[in-house]
């Protein structure tokens, strides 16, 4: 009896130490919705970067890149910015940012002070990052208004621009000239369609037309049509607009594209995508200036061949440029030295030292960083190349190509925080549209109240 | 056993513990058998130090187990439980919401088809491997095999080959346009399949890969359970005129019965958890088709909304708790 009850006795201490190691488990909770971020006016907000007024600025910084090409293009500038700023070591780091990120932020523990990341991403950590309105003024005015738009969040920018990713309309121009076609006489999407249908004609295997298969791409491509129509999927307030006009247009002619069998499903530069561009059955390709790494890298067969042009526009004369994709600069909160991190990207960025390092010749690119093109307008200057012609678009000028179609991307469309979960009900449902499952009209329906009810909502 | 013993019997000693136990001449030690706590005499009640002298020691050696344990399993859990009553995003603070993070996934389609999706590659792998595990761990159990070690080694390779390496081989390997298999499925006439695009064929060929790259773990156990059982067993059988497979049905199998409940167990957890393979191989899609419920969980964390993702977190734990108790519960021996 004495026994049954001290266990008794142990059981409820037990649940009692349970509870008690629950409710104090995690962070501080509130019963209400209410902001833990007063309001403040703008030149004492704490959340601003300001640049360090040292005149010898010293210390470490951790700067996180992706492994890959832009980690050595970065890591070989270190070396010039050094010679500005001797005192200031960098220790570079290549890292799985997309794993480590959320979890680095989240435990406070070894925040680098700079991290490289996608355009797309840049919103969902806004909570943790400085807000750089002040750093980057003496710079926004000769920013491209497309970066500035997609780090701008509630009034504060949360990412130093990096790369201005301008869409351009890669084609086979051998191919088509094979056919004889004249890329020339392309200048709006029905022009394409129909040189599509044409060199369908001629070549009876051919899907002329690149219809991405994979939901995020095929996502990003989305935003890049309805950049050049000057929207996005949400407002400044963060309220869904994929409701409109724009949208309905974009996706039913993605959708006439799949219907009258002009387009190839696959997924960016996979093993069928290689194939069928190599095949040359494939020989239009709207997408991000980036798709050059393919005839630069992974199309030995047809490299040579392809040219880039802007992309057509949605009516006669209406706008050519969009954008598709970027990367930007974050600088953590918690970051340690986070005012030297923003010497080194202001240096990289802004300072013509800094940006011709990257952007011009190096290792990884011999003839100039070519997958993008400067976000900052003096480094974008046409009579000032960075990256010189290369073999794989036969020593077509590129740069001039892309910086004239980036002089024309509109701004002021923002990148909500939910942008990469909406890709699990858009994404989704523009690949069930282009499979034939759903009509445009429906994709548009069911998105919204998904993105409404799943993201926007629980916010 | 000896030392335990001197530690209970020396209570009432003197000096400091760590000095008398191992110091003690056998024959002062509780026989075995004897009730150690309650020597013979006038039973007297205990001090709280007294009592823990008496009985906490060996709590004490289990102190750093437990501590390690508290940290990194029963701390998170209890953050993970509090966290899912909550709408938080990593940062600032968090906003009780009681249990609408529950009640938002029970009424969740895409919640439910990640189950529907993780019981469907159950289907797809259980049965088939554990037969084809089971298969191949009798084949190597026999002694008659020539090079046993090298097949056993042979078999537990994809186990412990990098599984972001092998997935982009299966990429490669079952492209619907250039890979080899549709390659060969020509061969004979047959149509291309899209194994890894069309949302028919996704999960089987996850479940592929799985098999392959896991089987080998599972042979491993069951040739540990197959060992286990006596030479005996079988000679007493054969002698009495029972074939091969007589053997298995009524030696092998009943035999096997727990080591095969542990492989069943181990092997539901892991289909329920998978998240390396569809996120490598198909990030989820075809029309999340592949979006597991390891991946769809995940996907709550990655965009920050961690109070819906904890409270997934538990559905799964409930979820995955009563399974295992099902399959204890058939699959126990009956003696």
């Amino acid at each position: 009896m004495e026994h049954t009850t001290a266990k008794r006795l142990a059981s409820a201490a037990g649940l009692v130490l349970a509870f008690s190691l629950a409710t104090a488990c995690g962070p501080p909770v509130t019963s209400t919705s209410e902001s833990d971020s007063p309001t403040t006016s703008a030149r004492t907000n704490p959340n601003r970067l300001q640049a360090p007024t040292d005149d010898s600025p010293s210390g470490e910084i951790i700067i996180w890149d992706r492994s890959g090409d832009l980690y050595e293009v970065f890591d070989a500038a270190i070396g010039k910015f050094n010679q500005k700023y001797p005192n200031i070591t960098v220790r570079h780091e290549a890292v799985d940012i997309a794993s480590k990120l959320r979890n680095t932020l989240i435990t406070g523990t070894d925040v680098p002070d700079g991290v490289f990341l996608d355009d797309a991403y840049v919103a969902g950590y806004k909570d943790y990052l400085w807000d750089l309105s002040d750093v980057l003024g003496p710079y926004i005015d000769h920013i491209a208004p497309q970066k500035i738009g997609v780090n701008t969040i509630d009034g504060g920018i949360y990412g130093v621009p990096y790369d201005l990713d301008p869409g351009l309309l890669y084609y086979n121009e051998v191919a088509l000239a094979e056919a004889g076609i004249d890329p020339n006489s392309i200048e709006t999407y029905d022009d394409l369609l129909e040189a599509a249908s044409r060199y369908k004609q001629y070549r009876p295997s051919a899907q002329p037309i690149h219809l991405e298969q994979g939901a995020w791409l095929g996502q990003l491509q989305l935003e890049m049509y309805a950049n050049q129509l000057n929207t996005s999927m949400a407002d400044a307030d963060g309220n869904l607009r994929l409701d409109s006009a724009e949208y309905l247009r974009i996706l039913t002619w993605l959708d006439g594209v799949s219907q009258q069998g002009l387009g190839t499903r696959a997924e960016y530069l996979s093993p069928s995508d290689i194939g069928y561009l190599e095949s040359r059955d494939e020989v239009f390709y709207p997408w991000a200036i980036w798709f050059d790494y393919g005839p630069q890298a992974q199309l030995p067969e047809t490299s040579g061949e392809w040219r880039a042009m802007e992309l057509p526009a949605w009516q006669a004369g209406g706008a050519r440029g969009g954008a598709m994709g970027g990367s930007s600069f974050i600088l953590p909160k918690e970051g340690a030295n986070s005012q030297l991190s923003w010497l080194f990207y202001e240096f990289l960025m802004f300072d013509e030292v800094g940006y011709t390092a990257v952007y011009g010749p190096n290792d990884v690119y011999p003839g100039g960083t070519n997958t993008s093109i400067p976000s900052y307008g003096p480094a974008a200057d046409p009579a000032k190349p960075l990256f010189e012609p290369f073999a794989g678009l036969g020593y077509q000028d590129l740069w001039s190509v892309a910086v004239a179609a980036g002089q024309r991307i509109p701004g002021g469309n923002p990148t909500p925080t939910w942008w990469d979960g909406a890709v699990e009900y858009l994404g989704n449902n523009v690949q069930r549209m282009l499979d034939g499952d759903m009509t445009p009209q429906e994709v548009i329906d069911q998105s919204t109240a998904d993105i409404q009810s799943n993201l926007i909502d629980r916010q | 056993m000896t030392a335990m013993t001197a530690v209970q019997g020396e209570a009432s000693g003197t000096g400091p513990f760590w000095r008398r136990p191992w110091r003690r001449p056998i024959s002062q030690l509780t026989p075995v058998g004897q009730d150690e706590r309650r020597p013979a005499g006038p039973r007297r009640s205990l001090r709280p130090w007294q009592r823990f002298r008496r009985a906490g020691w060996p709590y004490l050696f289990i102190a750093p187990f437990l501590v390690v344990f508290v940290a990194f399993s029963v701390y998170p859990m209890l953050f993970t439980l509090r966290l899912s009553f909550t709408r938080w995003h990593g940062t600032g603070l968090a906003q009780w919401v009681g249990l609408n993070n529950y009640a938002y996934l029970l009424t969740n389609p895409a919640f439910w088809a990640s189950l529907k999706n993780s019981a469907a590659l159950w289907l797809l792998v259980l049965p088939a491997q554990i037969v084809l595990a089971l298969a191949i761990a009798v084949l190597l159990n026999n002694t008659a095999l020539k090079l046993r070690g090298f097949y056993r080694v042979a078999a537990i390779v994809p186990f412990v080959t990098p599984l972001v390496a092998v997935a982009q081989i299966w990429v490669v390997l079952f492209d619907r346009d250039y890979g080899v298999i549709n390659h060969i499925l020509n061969l004979f006439g047959l149509p291309d399949v899209g194994w890894l695009v069309t949302s028919t064929w996704s999960k089987p060929t996850l479940a592929l890969l799985f098999i392959w790259k896991t089987t080998g773990f599972i042979m491993i156990i069951l040739l540990s359970g197959l060992q286990a059982i006596e030479p005996a067993f079988y000679e007493a059988a054969t002698i009495d005129g029972a074939g091969r497979a007589r053997q298995i049905s009524a030696i092998t199998l009943p035999l096997l019965r727990r080591t095969l409940m542990f492989a069943v167990v181990m092997q539901t957890l892991a289909v329920f958890q998978m998240f390396t393979e569809p996120y490598v191989v198909t990030e989820g899609g075809p029309y999340s088709s592949t979006t597991t419920a390891g991946l769809y969980l995940y996907n709550h964390i990655n965009r920050a909304d961690l109070g819906t993702g904890s409270a997934n977190s538990f559905l799964l734990v409930i979820i995955m708790v009563g399974l295992s108790l099902v399959f204890v519960r058939l699959l126990r021996p009956k003696d």
